[in-house]
């Protein structure tokens, strides 16, 4: 288990993290510029945070207050850093022995090293460019010689700053499934860094959001997808629709939102009657109302309108929806986007059927103070 | 051929190259890791032989060598006249060039792979011998070759501190202007040549360091 608790100022602003992690991989998503490298450089005891402290397992890493700050090499944290820093001097086989450490000269000791080395750059698939040079290797190799690299002295803990962001998408692909059948078979705590929201879903046991040197929230990446503590999380892990709305009425279940000149029913919520709140909706959670699948009745929500226009990503079409009165947002050219897969786009014809009804269901609607 | 001249020249050269190089790499070594303000002074010391008049240079040397000098104070050594005097002054004015290729080679090593060796077990000591020199070895190795032919050069320092002694601290460029003031020609071709040679051969290791 690791225990991370420290605070260091910073130029712009106050790193201030506070969290536990174990044998899973804990992703710290947010911008760039949120404190996420630093954070895991003071873990790595690359940079003294100002006060706090770093437990391993009840090893202490990092104590303010006893004076502890144990040198990175003794640390037992392996890194993997965001431009691999292989060494350009050293082959691919050097690369990842760097670390293991001599084994005092006995010949058994040594082979068994040996044998763990090229255990590992099998595992990750480089055991063929053993004698060549990082210069020689494209990025997705480099990077798996960085992995190597990194797991060769058998470290309690692995680091990895955004290490697939530089590379195309399909070996990013690749390598996302290969870390997860890596952590998995080590059983390692893990902590990657990255600022693409489909990486970290993919990736993350536990979730923490990063904004300005903080941890804004930290759990279950659907959970944290689906019911974000604030705006800043709401807009960082993709929420689409946020809409302004006031309480008009509520009970146990139920909340009443008047947004803009829409009565929704929301999820219950602690916001009392009169509060201004805002209105959160995942795009992708906004169904299109198919008459002849009998939809009709479990409908919530349903606001009746035309498509204005779409865009598309290849895989995903985003939709611009304005609904007829009652409108979520008058003001506004549209009121919703929805996001729905490209072969649903194509059969249900929607480049040329252009009015809908569409239904808000309530599990798909968050609200925040 | 009077060789004693271009040996002594030799035996100056090697000994002040050892020492560039390692007050040298020391230096830079220092400077490219400090961020303290006594570093802009010692840079600043370093550099000033570069700019100063070697018999500015050489003057300074009198006076710290001297018998008023702290080097006689302190050790009661006198080096005024013997060939380390020309050793002295050797290092003196070759000490910039070793120290700015150094340091510029040393500062060019990325943090991140110092970084990726501290975490992977290595100790200051063996994160600067496995990475950071292996990385700036062709600075290192550029700045020591220029310095070397710099040492080999020097003339108005070791005149002022070495003297003009024959067998004892004449060093090939002394000996040619010697040769030539004495309207010894065939000497001083001979002694020229060399040089020029010994020269060019170092301008070529430097461009080839530097071509990788």
């Amino acid at each position: 288990m690791l225990q991370v608790k420290i605070e260091k100022q910073l130029p712009d602003f106050k790193l201030n993290i506070n969290f536990e992690t174990g044998a899973e991989i804990l992703v710290l998503f947010g911008a760039s510029g949120a404190g996420k490298t630093m954070t895991l450089n003071c873990i790595a005891g690359l940079l003294a945070p100002d006060a706090g402290a770093i437990q391993f397992n009840g090893n202490v890493l990092f104590d303010s207050i006893a004076r502890v700050n144990l040198p990175a090499r003794l640390r037992r944290v392996g890194y993997v850093f965001q431009h691999y820093a292989l060494f350009p001097h050293l082959t691919v086989r050097e690369n990842v022995e760097f670390g293991v450490k001599d084994a005092k000269g006995r010949e058994s000791a040594k082979s068994r090293e040996r044998a763990h080395v090229d255990e590992l750059l099998e595992l990750v698939g480089i055991t063929s460019l053993a004698a060549r040079y990082p210069s020689q290797l494209s990025g997705g190799q480099q990077q798996r010689v960085a992995l190597a690299r990194a797991l060769a002295p058998r470290p309690d803990l692995l680091l990895l700053d955004e290490p697939f962001s530089a590379l195309d998408a399909p070996t990013r692909e690749t390598l996302r499934q290969e870390l997860r059948a890596l952590q998995a078979r080590f059983n390692l705590p893990t902590i990657f860094v990255t600022h693409d929201l489909g990486e970290a879903y993919f990736l993350a046991d536990k979730l923490a959001v990063m904004d300005r040197g903080e941890i804004v929230q930290i759990g279950a990446p659907g959970e944290i997808l689906l019911r974000p503590r604030d705006l800043r999380v709401a807009r960082a892990v993709g929420v689409k629709n946020i809409l302004r709305g006031v309480v008009e009425a509520r009970d146990e279940k139920t909340c009443h939102v008047k947004v803009g000149e829409f009565g929704l029913e929301t999820p219950a919520s602690s916001a009392p009657v009169g509060a201004e709140v805002n209105v959160c909706i995942r795009a992708e959670r906004v169904v299109l109302m198919r008459p002849e699948r009998g939809e009709e009745s479990r409908a919530e929500n349903v606001l009746e309108g035309e498509l204005l226009r779409e865009t598309s990503d290849g895989s995903t079409v985003t939709l611009y929806f304005r609904a007829d009165a009652p409108r979520f947002a008058p003001t506004q050219d549209f009121d919703l986007q929805i996001e729905l897969p490209v072969y649903i786009y194509e059969r249900l014809d929607l480049s040329r059927a252009r009015r809908w009804r569409v239904s808000v269901r309530r599990n798909g609607i968050h609200l925040i103070r | 051929m009077n060789w004693s001249p271009i040996f002594l020249s030799i035996q100056v050269t090697l000994v002040a190259t050892l020492g560039i190089f390692a007050i040298g790499l020391a230096l830079a070594l220092f400077l490219a890791r400090t961020k303290t303000r006594a570093k802009i002074l010692i840079e600043l010391l370093v550099n000033l032989p570069l700019v100063l008049p070697p018999s500015v240079v050489g003057y300074y040397l009198l006076i710290t060598l001297g018998r008023n000098g702290i080097i006689f104070q302190l050790f009661n050594l006198n080096l005024l006249f013997t060939w380390q005097a020309a050793v002295i002054a050797s290092m003196v004015v070759a000490m910039p060039l070793m120290v700015q290729s150094a340091k510029a080679a040393l500062e060019g090593v990325d943090p991140a792979l110092e970084n990726a060796a501290r975490t992977l077990g290595l100790t200051e000591w063996q994160v600067i011998a496995r990475v950071t020199l292996p990385l700036a070895r062709r600075g290192i190795i550029a700045g020591l070759v220029l310095g070397s032919a710099r040492a080999l050069g020097e003339f108005g320092a070791t005149l002022m501190i070495g003297g003009n002694i024959p067998g004892v601290t004449q060093t090939a460029p002394l000996a040619i202007y010697d040769a030539v003031q004495a309207g010894r020609f065939a000497d001083a071709s001979f002694l020229v040549f060399i040089l020029t040679v010994l020269a060019l051969l170092s301008l070529i290791a430097v461009n080839r360091m530097q071509r990788g």
